[in-house]
């Protein structure tokens, strides 16, 4: 039997937002999950994101933005993904993300958005339910 | 020498004792248990009952005594809250400083006695909000600053003579340009640096393990920011107490109360090590050191840690330091309540958990408190929700009567046994740390990483395992539910920082700024206090982002662990 390539999640912070405690215990989760994850830590660009999923192949990226720069960091993602080719890749996020904006960022190409209160199994599940469908 | 005789009588504990023995197998197990483990939210085991058995090791002159007095357990001053009670601070900061200084007088209107100004995450993390790391950020999270003059127009018509001020300025390396500009600005509106009353944050735990991020100032820099600040302050701001050890900040990011106070003590005693080394006599600035807690679930817990605390610090600077003035044996400190413990599902219910939350700081004996908006899991407060927020300290400040005795929970058998539990707790990990070289070693070995975001983890397993319930998260949900809350929308920051910052760079005299960047650079040279340089600077209008930028030059830049 062909063994399973595991799924490489990229996980990263844009923005000078400091709130990383929600971003690590899903990246631990993912982990836990079986998943190879990549987290960048505080701090990326958009640019430095993308960079990093391009070396690292990854299958996924997910975004935590606590600070309310979604809709300014979110639309520049998706825009320098298209530049590069990489569209077809799943970006999900995740923090204090309203309602309202959940569903524009959605129409714009972001698979999913969690917000606080989320259980990381669901998350599990979302990623390998898109993924591994593939 | 004070006596050393226990509570009760031993016959009598005797006596308790057999009756105790006697009801547990007797009466208690006629009932079923609702629950397989009883603990509290950093795990102390939790009895059915607590008798006097529980505190009859205690001597109660040295080990509770009174209010004002050694060992401070009961309260830091004689009356407490029959004298004045707690200062109501509310956090408020947002979008560009013209529009918080609104926020700032509303809530004075309001009966709020001192200001407690958050910044956006740029001016926290010593960027100008046109920086091209920093513009997604200008105005979020809390107040831009970027010059002086945003410093004059945040505290425009507000008298910083008669009101304290907090200022959550976090990292040491945000913290010295604001607070700068914070006293630069009373001095150019002629007010003597001794009519200043207020506190910064400053803490260099904040930089490198609390929000890490690549390439911040390496452990060793920042902490000297740090004392460099505290340092100033004592010689030439008396009444300012120039660091706030954020417990509260390492609590959101994962702590148990445990380490959350044997960390903000670990990194206090580096700070007075470092400032005694400098020449400074422990009694000169100890009693302006203070401490950040956070008020979270578990009720009676949280009340323990606070006196623990005190206790603990007592001990510390008594024993440890050779402290004599009271004032630098009594651990005073500001409670904010914990935002991690906020929901954003059905929002309204954090008006109830922030209530209880502010009742265990009160009955902890808080010096000031800070209520959370119930509409922080989603969003800056709204004016509503602010206002919402400082009602509730009101109604329990003037409403409950709590505030008419002090320490009411002292002598609980319950409250007494758990704070002895926490405090041996609090040292054991306290020695831990001293052994692994102090916090600075700590910090630099990631061990304070690994340990916080462990923590972190196990909690979020509790939730989803249902062990810990959160209503309206894992118990008590509402499919579908409509948000029944406005949310708050930040207003243009970055066109208005961008506007101020152009016109200032024009008008200002750039060999001024020339000379007061390469006096910044030659005190880092030197290894002289950067306070004094950088207060210069920012009257001649050098920006944050340009302090920053020598202090980088010249410190270089840590890469912290991760995990």
């Amino acid at each position: 039997m062909q063994e399973k390539r595991k799924i490489r999640i990229l996980l990263a912070k844009p923005g000078l937002d400091g709130h990383d405690r929600g971003i690590k215990v899903v990246a631990r989760a993912l982990r836990d999950a079986g998943m190879e994850v990549i987290y960048s830590g505080l701090h990326q660009t958009p640019e430095q994101i993308v960079n990093t999923a391009l070396q690292e192949g990854v299958d996924g990226i997910g975004l935590s933005i606590l600070s309310g720069a979604h809709n300014t960091i979110f639309p520049k993602m998706m825009a320098l993904l298209k530049e590069k080719g990489l569209s077809d890749l799943l970006v999900f996020g995740g923090g204090t993300i309203p309602p309202k904006d959940r569903e524009r960022l959605k129409t714009m190409g972001v698979g999913e958005i969690f917000t606080s209160g989320t259980d990381t199994r669901d998350i599990v599940n979302y990623i390998k339910g898109v993924l591994e469908k593939v | 020498m004070k006596s050393k005789k226990g509570l009760f009588n031993p016959d009598s504990i005797q006596e308790i004792r057999n009756e105790t023995k006697r009801w547990e197998k007797e009466v208690y197990p006629r009932e079923k248990e609702r629950l397989e483990v009883f603990e509290t939210l950093s795990g102390i085991p939790i009895e059915a009952i607590y008798t006097p058995e529980d505190t009859a090791k205690m001597d109660y002159l040295r080990d509770l005594g009174f209010p004002g007095e050694e060992p401070f357990i009961r309260g830091v001053h004689p009356t407490m809250y029959r004298g004045r009670t707690w200062t109501q601070r509310q956090l408020a900061g947002y979008g560009p400083p013209e529009e918080t200084n609104k926020r700032y007088k509303f809530l004075l209107k309001q009966g709020a006695n001192g200001i407690n100004g958050v910044f956006d995450y740029p001016t926290l993390r010593g960027y100008d909000s046109t920086d091209p790391e920093a513009y997604a950020d200008a105005g979020r999270g809390g107040v831009a600053i970027d010059t002086i003059e945003d410093m004059r127009i945040l505290l425009d018509g507000i008298p910083i003579d008669q009101v304290s001020s907090s200022m959550v300025t976090c990292q040491p390396i945000g913290n010295i340009s604001v607070q700068s500009m914070y006293f630069a600005n009373a001095e150019a509106h002629s007010i003597p640096f001794n009519k200043l009353t207020g506190t910064s944050q400053n803490d260099f735990l904040m930089e490198t393990v609390v929000a890490i991020a690549p390439e911040v100032l390496p452990p060793k820099a920042s902490f000297k920011l740090s004392c460099d600040a505290i340092e100033y302050c004592t010689k030439y701001v008396p009444r300012w107490n120039p660091v706030s050890f954020a417990g509260y900040n390492y609590r959101e990011a994962g702590c148990t109360a445990i380490q959350e106070v044997a960390f903000v003590i670990a990194n206090a005693i580096a700070c007075s090590e470092e400032l005694i080394r400098r020449g400074l006599d422990v009694d000169r600035f100890a009693s302006r050191l203070s401490f950040f807690f956070s008020g979270h679930n578990d009720f009676f817990e949280e009340i323990a840690k606070y006196r623990a605390a005190r206790r603990t610090w007592y001990r510390v600077m008594r024993e440890r330091f050779g402290a004599k003035d009271p004032r630098s044996l009594a651990l005073r400190f500001h409670v904010q309540t914990a935002g991690v413990a906020l929901t954003a599902q059905q929002p309204l219910n954090n008006i109830a958990r922030a209530a209880y939350h502010a009742l265990s700081a009160v009955l902890g004996g808080a010096q000031s408190v800070h209520i959370d908006a119930y509409d922080e899991a989603l969003c800056t407060p709204t004016e509503l929700s602010s206002l919402t927020a400082l009602r509730t300290q009101q109604v329990l400040q003037l409403e409950t009567r709590v505030t008419h005795t002090i320490d009411p929970l002292g002598g609980s058998y319950f409250v007494e046994s758990l704070t002895n539990q926490l405090e041996e707790k609090i040292v054991a990990l306290l020695n831990e740390i001293e052994g692994m070289g102090g916090i600075v070693r700590a910090v630099e070995k990631g061990w304070i990483h690994k340990a916080i975001s462990s923590e972190a983890y196990e909690y979020q397993k509790a939730i989803e395992s249902g062990e810990m319930p959160i209503v309206g998260v894992n118990c008590y949900r509402i499919e579908d539910e409509k948000l029944p809350i406005e949310l708050f929308q930040v207003p243009e920051t970055l066109e208005i920082q961008r506007a101020k910052l152009e016109r200032i760079k024009k008008e200002r005299s750039s060999t001024n700024v020339q000379k007061a960047s390469d006096a910044i650079l030659r005190c880092c040279e030197k290894d002289g206090n950067l306070m004094e340089v950088v207060v210069e600077g920012v009257k001649a209008y050098v920006t944050e982002g340009e302090v920053t930028k020598v202090l980088k030059r010249y410190y270089g830049i840590w890469n912290p662990p991760l995990f």
